[in-house]
């Protein structure tokens, strides 16, 4: 009760059409100049300075998306995307990586306090009580912070930023990395391919559970910038790891686009558990100015009982285009996908995830709540397979939407494929608004109709809240609560 | 995922152009319905079949399934086989021409060749939108069919069964029906191959409910193991009317039912229901496309699938809310059963939902038979093969049951265990 009264009062406090991260930060920035060639991609690769081989895969994927098309499926309407408009990269101007946090630009670590991230590891240590987080802070297009690293070291585990981990760890990068999405994959994941700037690397060593939770943060501040963030998690037999990701982005008039890659790899027994706030600027009420996120996520449950859960909760975003998805490749294993995805004003989502089984006794989980107000549209778009030598598949699938207000769409777009006879799926949508009933009998307690409609609708998405690591589960509530600010009467 | 941006043209779709070119002289109609084919076939020449690409034919890639077409003239015609139920008024189109003397009491008959010829034809000559494939064949080639109206408020007892019969060659054929308003009647459109040669049906119902009317339209389909059957129901339903739709797929190597319907009448309601037996290599797609369009409309929907041998089983089912259809309650589901190791089925239930004071949903599973029901009845002393075609045959007759007629309730019953004698 305590954090639907948090969210309640939230959305009392916050003016209608606010968002609460879309502040600017003036920052002396090093920019790449506009455009996409293979000249700003040596030029990424030479600030970098990655390996030969790293430079050739990412050429390689440029040349293959010169040959590509950009996806027309999905239920999304946006202008075509000038690819020569964007700078590709830019950097916080500091000389070489900062050695600890003394060295980062203070106006940056303004920007993460401002975000509510803590970055300060003292700080953090002092509270007993507080649960520990590692965060790997990135902005614009690099890593700027790391924390924790010491002591992740200490139980193996390696958390540090892609680019680091292309110099440092580079037979870990070249084994997994595009073995899950291949930079042929599609025409944002190959963009993202030969452009990708940061992001973050974890590596679990065998029989290791990460001690603490690791969490990245993703900024886009400049302007005219598109955010490529690339990230690998691997763990390895029996380790397990929980990851947090939350963006944001200021507030602007113009579109900007956000192409990011994720790659999760369980083997043996390991297990992954990736939650995401993702509260990119969604635009204004006129449906000016937001993010594109157009991003690939894919996890492959590679060895035997392994398991890969996603969690996502979506409230940014102009435009959202993006499918987590488990490969079920091991034998027994599990794939989960728990999502809220809210869309107001003009925002567009196209959304779901794409389970597919081809090992033995696998199963896999859906659970998914739309959320659709103002004149957003908003689809679950979701592939459950089983492959014809795996047996005993199952899955369960739950997708439920609700209209708040009568201007907005949601669509279900399910697609499910049995070609084994053992396999056993299960798919249930219901599309609906929210009830008179419930909402009579609130208000006849005399809870005010917003605060009613916020009480229903954390009601609606609780079981997917209750897969978030605590401290996010309250801040996911909040973030609901305040995205459907202004929706009701 | 690879853009094929260029595609050459197939033997099918090549056969498809040249049949038209030679026989466009001998097709039936005056100007406008010649002008009128004339740009279905255009959009075939330029489009082509549709792929899995093209969102509507993910499932079934026309292009590439669609290997080649039989000759353009039916031929092997033998007898007519006798009526599903033993009191209806049969009306026989016989390899893809009506009969002209044929009547039903109470009913206005006509035929479509007349229409065609008429020039009446040509408005209707038309594609629902571009993913209408079967639109623009059956557009192209139709020949003839019946034609029949259902004056304002007849109500005719005993069901009319159109039996459609042929053997192999090309039949395309159209079926425009209008039910008058608070008119009632069951009619049956019955498919059936009577030879074992290739034939390739393309065969277009345009059907209109007007205000209060109740109908039952049955679609049996009973090709041939080699036959290619493009059947599209198109219809419009009126306010206050009732339709009972119910689709049996009980044979044909590719198979394609669309269902376009149209609920454009308030207090509207509608029961679509649906029986495929797949078996053999049959590759089977029923599309539902149901356009909730106006206020205070209802409709359930429930597909009954088994899949047995080789076969593949598609099910498209969407259900579309407009934006002002407030209290829309539309319910569908689609249950399968999973009969052999080489048995495929992919279903699509999409809901597409532009109102918000609506209560939509649909469910969609795919399983092998239940291992409690099956105990149960082994526990019993059934023996396990003859369980497992008992749970079988209540999983789809319990669909059928759902019909007021006895007497046709009983002989779709047959049908059907007929059917999974011959399969299980």
């Amino acid at each position: 009760m305590a954090a639907v009264q948090e969210t309640i009062d939230q959305v009392r406090q916050i003016d209608v059409d606010q968002y609460k991260y879309g502040f600017e930060t003036e920052i002396e920035v090093e920019k790449a100049p506009k455009g996409l060639s293979e000249e700003i991609i040596r030029f990424i690769s030479a600030k970098k300075q990655e390996p030969d081989w790293m430079l050739e895969w990412r050429l390689d994927a440029y040349r293959r998306w010169l040959t590509m098309e950009e996806p027309g499926w999905a239920r999304v309407d946006y202008p075509r995307i000038d690819f020569n408009d964007i700078y590709y990269y830019a950097a916080p101007k500091t000389t070489s990586g900062p050695k600890s946090l003394d060295e980062v630009d203070p106006e940056l670590l303004k920007v993460y306090e401002k975000l509510g991230i803590p970055l300060k590891e003292q700080e953090i240590l002092a509270g007993v009580d507080k649960p520990r987080v590692a965060v790997d802070a990135v902005f614009d297009s690099v890593s700027v912070v790391t924390t924790f690293k010491k002591e992740l070291a200490k139980a193996g585990v390696i958390f540090m930023s892609i680019s680091e981990a292309v110099r440092e760890h580079p037979e870990l990068v070249k084994k997994y990395l595009g073995s899950v999405v291949p930079t042929t994959d599609n025409y944002y994941a190959t963009l993202n391919s030969a452009v990708f700037t940061d992001g973050s690397f974890v590596y679990v060593p065998k029989g290791v559970r990460c001690p603490m939770e690791l969490s990245t943060y993703f900024r886009i501040n400049e302007k005219n910038t598109g955010q490529f963030e690339r990230t690998l998690i691997i763990a390895d037999e029996g380790a397990y790891v929980s990851y947090l990701e939350g963006c944001t982005a200021p507030q602007r008039d113009e579109n900007q686009l956000h192409a990011a890659v994720v790659e999760l790899v369980a083997l043996d027994d390991a297990e992954i558990k990736y939650s995401t706030v993702q509260n990119w600027y969604p635009g204004d009420k006129q449906g000016k100015g937001g993010i594109y996120n157009f991003v690939t996520k894919r996890g492959d449950c590679r060895g035997d009982r392994s398991k890969i859960s996603w969690t996502q909760v979506e409230t940014g975003s102009a435009i959202t285009w993006k499918y987590p998805s488990c490969i079920l490749r091991g034998d027994d294993s599990r794939g989960e996908f728990y999502s809220i995805a809210v869309s107001n004003g003009h925002q567009q989502i196209d959304s779901g995830t794409k389970m597919i089984h081809l090992g033995k006794n696998t199963s896999s989980r859906i659970i998914s709540k739309g959320i659709a107000a103002g004149v957003s549209q908003n689809t679950y778009r979701g592939q459950v397979s089983a492959h014809r030598k795996a047996t005993n598949a199952r899955n369960f699938t739950q997708c439920d939407s609700l209209l708040i207000g009568d201007r907005c769409g949601a669509h279900t777009v399910p697609y499910i494929e049995a070609k084994n006879s053992s396999a056993q799926f299960e798919h249930e949508a219901t599309t609906s608004k929210i009830s008179e009933d419930q909402l009579f009998y609130c208000l006849q307690r005399g809870i005010p109709e917003e605060a009613a409609i916020a009480l229903i609708v954390n009601g609606f998405v609780k079981e997917v809240i209750q897969e978030l690591p605590m401290e996010f589960a309250v801040e996911a509530q909040k973030l609901i609560g305040i995205s459907l600010e202004g929706s009701v009467g | 995922m690879n853009m094929q941006t260029t595609s050459r043209q197939t033997a099918a779709e090549a056969a498809l152009i040249d049949a038209f070119n030679q026989h466009v002289g001998d097709l039936p109609g005056n100007g406008a319905v010649i002008s009128a084919r004339d740009r279905l076939v255009d959009d075939l020449k330029t489009n082509g079949l549709p792929t899995r690409r093209v969102e509507a034919w993910h499932y079934t890639d026309l292009k590439t399934l669609l290997r080649a077409l039989p000759a353009m003239q039916p031929a092997g015609l033998v007898a007519a086989p006798a009526p599903l139920v033993e009191t209806a008024s049969v009306i026989v189109m016989q390899d893809g021409h009506a009969d002209g003397k044929a009547s039903v009491e109470g009913v206005v008959v006509g035929t479509f060749d007349a229409m065609l010829r008429e020039g009446t034809a040509a408005p209707g000559l038309s594609v629902i939108d571009g993913d209408d494939t079967i639109g623009k064949i059956n557009g192209s080639f139709v020949r003839d069919g019946y034609v029949l109206e259902f004056p304002e408020g007849v109500e005719i007892e005993q069901p009319i069964e159109i039996q459609a019969l042929h053997g192999a060659g090309q039949i395309h054929t159209r079926f425009p029906v209008s039910f008058g308003a608070a008119s009632k009647a069951t009619v049956i459109e019955r498919h059936v191959a009577t030879t074992d040669g290739q034939a390739f049906v393309s065969s277009v119902s345009d059907i209109s409910l007007e205000d209060g009317a109740d109908v039952t339209w049955i679609v049996l389909q009973e090709q041939g193991s080699s036959d290619t059957h493009l059947g599209q129901v198109r219809i419009r339903v009126g306010a206050d009317a009732k339709l009972r739709l119910f689709v049996i797929n009980a044979g044909g190597k590719l198979v394609r039912q669309e269902l376009r319907v149209d609920v454009a009448g308030e207090g509207a309601d509608l029961q679509l229901r649906g029986v495929n037996l797949l078996g053999g290599d049959t590759h089977t797609d029923v599309t539902l496309v149901l356009g909730h369009n106006v206020p205070n409309t209802t409709s359930t929907e429930i597909f009954r699938n088994v899949v047995f041998d080789r076969a593949r089983g598609v099910f498209q089912g969407m259900i579309k809310v407009a934006l002002d259809a407030q209290k829309t309650d539309a319910r569908m589901a689609c249950n399968t059963l999973l009969m052999s190791d080489d048995a495929e089925f992919a279903a699509k239930p999409e809901l597409e939902i532009f109102a918000d004071d609506v209560q939509c949903g649909h469910g969609a599973t795919v399983a092998d038979i239940d291992d409690n029901h099956l105990y149960y009845l082994m526990a019993r002393g059934i023996p396990r093969s003859k369980a497992r075609a008992m749970l079988v045959n209540a999983f789809v007759a319990e669909i059928v049951e759902e019909l007021d007629d006895e007497a046709l309730v009983e002989a779709l019953e047959t049908v059907i265990s007929g059917w999974l004698e011959r399969h299980a």
